[in-house]
């Protein structure tokens, strides 16, 4: 029963950058319709950790396993079209595009226009660009960026900008959303609307993976939270037992002199 | 999307079509017609370079080679009589499909310069190769006795038929290219300019869509090689060569500003001071000619690049903008003089 539940599994996933070991087998287990959260120091590798999953560097070793299927050593677009998607801690939006059609970016795996077709306007083509964009509004205006869809990203602040990162990533229509510091560098109150957000998408059956640094955020949000240090996993387990955690503790602060 | 917007394109393309169809009615003159029929053909050379250069971000040098393959291609198998024009052209542009995909295949993982050497030596293996296989292409002397085309049964012998042609070439790129811009796929090819890493991660094949502009940008660049061919009757190495590469990166430096409208823009302005400066220099320095117009189009491309970046397309509006910026280029470099007289550097103050 449990095994069907989970949405992601990943099996002593290592991944080494010349002499550094970012990755040290790595095992975890994602289940369905859950907030899961990964903490760590700086360098710690969760960053990497998601890169991995995603396919943008693949582990050196390990099995990844998406809803029972095999992905590890799929090229990153593959695994997007499965049905995971993510945002970058440093944004990555598309700059020469509108907020809108950054979310239509997004629509990208659920239409299927070819280059013939949209060179001649022929076929499904209009259909399927009304239908994109009216989806890209829609996602847009839950995160109440429909009044900024036509600006351009370089007129955005900060937190929009977090958001739009957001919005392109639920146009894809995921089952897993993973997130890279979605709250870094925002003020108290757009945080309080994230929270939101996020339980909200988790209550509608979307099985959410954050790295954050802001503690807070990480402990009131998630219902299980991963410690890696060091490239390896030092602690799992529900918020109020890993703040207990003497190894994490030690991670994060340093060990008492006797 | 108000209405303003919607109809914005149609009629931008409906104002050109006007123009190319009134132009000749208005002045049938065969040196503006001719002078017309090279905006068009560098049209379609400009338009594929800037929409790889400009929004695919593929720094790819070869666009000239896919010209001269399509208009030797095309010439030869016409001139020796293997098989009609109109056939010619197919083949041509099937082969030059074929080429690109292939070398699509190995070069499209460069990015940035690496692409632009790698392409900018299949310019050169072209222009050696146009040359040195002299009992096909004729080599030095050229490629002679091209016969006039017919296509569909119809015999393109005036300038005014090769005018048209041209331009419903010219005009079917622009429209071809536009509508991909402006769609699922233009969207995955900017997008994958801004940051590879994202593209990918939203599911898009980058390699997929990169090598199919490639290709098509080379297709549209062979049938303008192919008219070319047909219209001149004629063929040289002289005519595909590295300062045609010069001449389109000016046209997208000049016109700019991220429209292919703009690209077209180039190419019109470029065929024109070219000719102008060419007949009025003439005069001048009988000798010399050619040289003097290299060196006026390399600092045009250097002052296009310090105080216009953005091209002449995106001038309207914006002629308040330059001025404050000339000027506060001249008041650095003037600064930058006076601190050096005083014996300081600009990091002391």
């Amino acid at each position: 029963m449990e095994k069907e539940e989970a949405i992601l599994e990943v099996a002593g996933i290592s991944k080494r950058f010349g002499g550094i070991l970012a990755l040290n087998r790595i095992s975890l287990c994602l289940e369905k319709g859950c907030i899961v959260s990964m903490i760590g120091p700086n360098g710690a590798g969760k960053t990497t950790f998601v890169n991995a999953v995603t396919g943008i560097r693949p582990p050196d070793r390990g099995e990844i396993n998406f809803q029972g299927e095999a992905i590890s050593g799929l090229p990153a677009h593959c695994i997007a079209s499965k049905g995971i998607s993510r945002t970058f801690q440093l944004e990555e939006l598309f700059g020469s595009l509108t907020v809108l059609e950054n979310a239509m970016v997004g629509c990208h795996t659920r239409s299927h226009c070819g280059i013939f077709r949209c060179g001649f306007r022929l076929g499904a083509f209009r259909s399927e660009e009304k239908r994109m964009s009216e989806e890209a509004m829609e996602v847009l205006s839950i995160l109440g960026l429909n009044q900024k869809a036509c600006d351009s990203i370089s007129t955005l602040s900060l937190g929009e900008r977090k958001l739009v990162g957001v919005a392109r990533a639920l146009c894809m229509r995921p089952k897993l959303l993973l997130l890279d510091e979605p709250v870094g560098g925002l003020a108290a109150h757009e945080i309080r609307k994230f929270v939101t957000l996020i339980e909200g998408l988790a209550k509608d059956g979307l099985s959410i993976f954050i790295i954050e640094h802001n503690m807070g955020f990480v402990m009131s949000i998630s219902e299980k939270v991963i410690v890696l240090n060091q490239g390896a996993k030092i602690a799992e387990g529900p918020p109020a037992e890993v703040k207990r955690n003497k190894v994490v503790i030690k991670a994060y602060i340093g060990e008492e002199v006797p | 999307m108000s209405i303003q917007e919607r109809y914005r394109r149609p009629l931008a393309f409906a104002k050109l079509i006007a123009a190319v169809i009134i132009l000749p009615i208005l002045l049938p003159d065969k040196y503006v017609v001719t002078m017309m029929f090279f905006v068009a053909i560098y049209g379609v050379l400009s338009i594929s370079l800037g929409l790889l250069v400009g929004y695919a971000g593929l720094f790819s040098l070869a666009q000239p080679t896919w010209f001269g393959l399509g208009a030797y291609i095309a010439g030869v198998l016409a001139a020796r009589g293997i098989v009609p024009g109109s056939l010619g052209i197919v083949i041509a542009a099937v082969f030059v499909a074929l080429v690109s995909y292939l070398l699509g295949l190995g070069v499209l993982r460069l990015k940035g310069h690496y692409l632009a050497c790698a392409t900018i030596c299949v310019l050169i293996i072209g222009e050696i190769a146009f040359i040195q296989l002299s009992d096909i292409t004729g080599g030095h002397s050229g490629l002679l006795d091209v016969p006039r085309l017919s296509l569909l049964g119809f015999a393109f012998k005036t300038d005014i038929h090769y005018y048209f042609l041209a331009w419903a070439l010219c005009i079917a790129c622009l429209c071809f290219f536009s509508n991909i811009l402006c769609s699922r796929v233009g969207r995955a090819v900017k997008s994958s300019r801004d940051s590879d890493l994202a593209s990918s991660a939203m599911g898009i094949n980058i390699a997929k869509y990169r090598i199919q502009v490639f290709v098509l940008t080379s297709v549209a660049s062979s049938l303008a090689g192919s008219i070319l061919c047909f219209y001149l009757r004629f063929a040289s190495p002289s005519i595909f060569s590295f300062s045609l590469l010069v001449q389109l990166i000016l046209m997208i430096v000049v016109g700019g500003g991220g429209t292919l409208g703009g690209y077209l823009l180039g190419s019109f302005l470029i065929v024109w001071l070219g000719e102008l400066l060419s007949v009025g220099l003439g005069k001048f320095l009988p000798v010399m000619t050619g040289e003097v117009q290299s060196i006026f189009f390399g600092l045009l491309i250097i002052l296009f690049v310090i105080f216009l970046p953005d091209g002449l397309s995106r001038l309207p509006g914006k002629w308040f903008f330059l001025v404050k910026k000339v000027v506060g280029y001249l008041s650095i470099t003037g600064k930058g003089l006076r601190l050096g007289q005083n014996g300081k550097g600009r990091s002391d103050s």
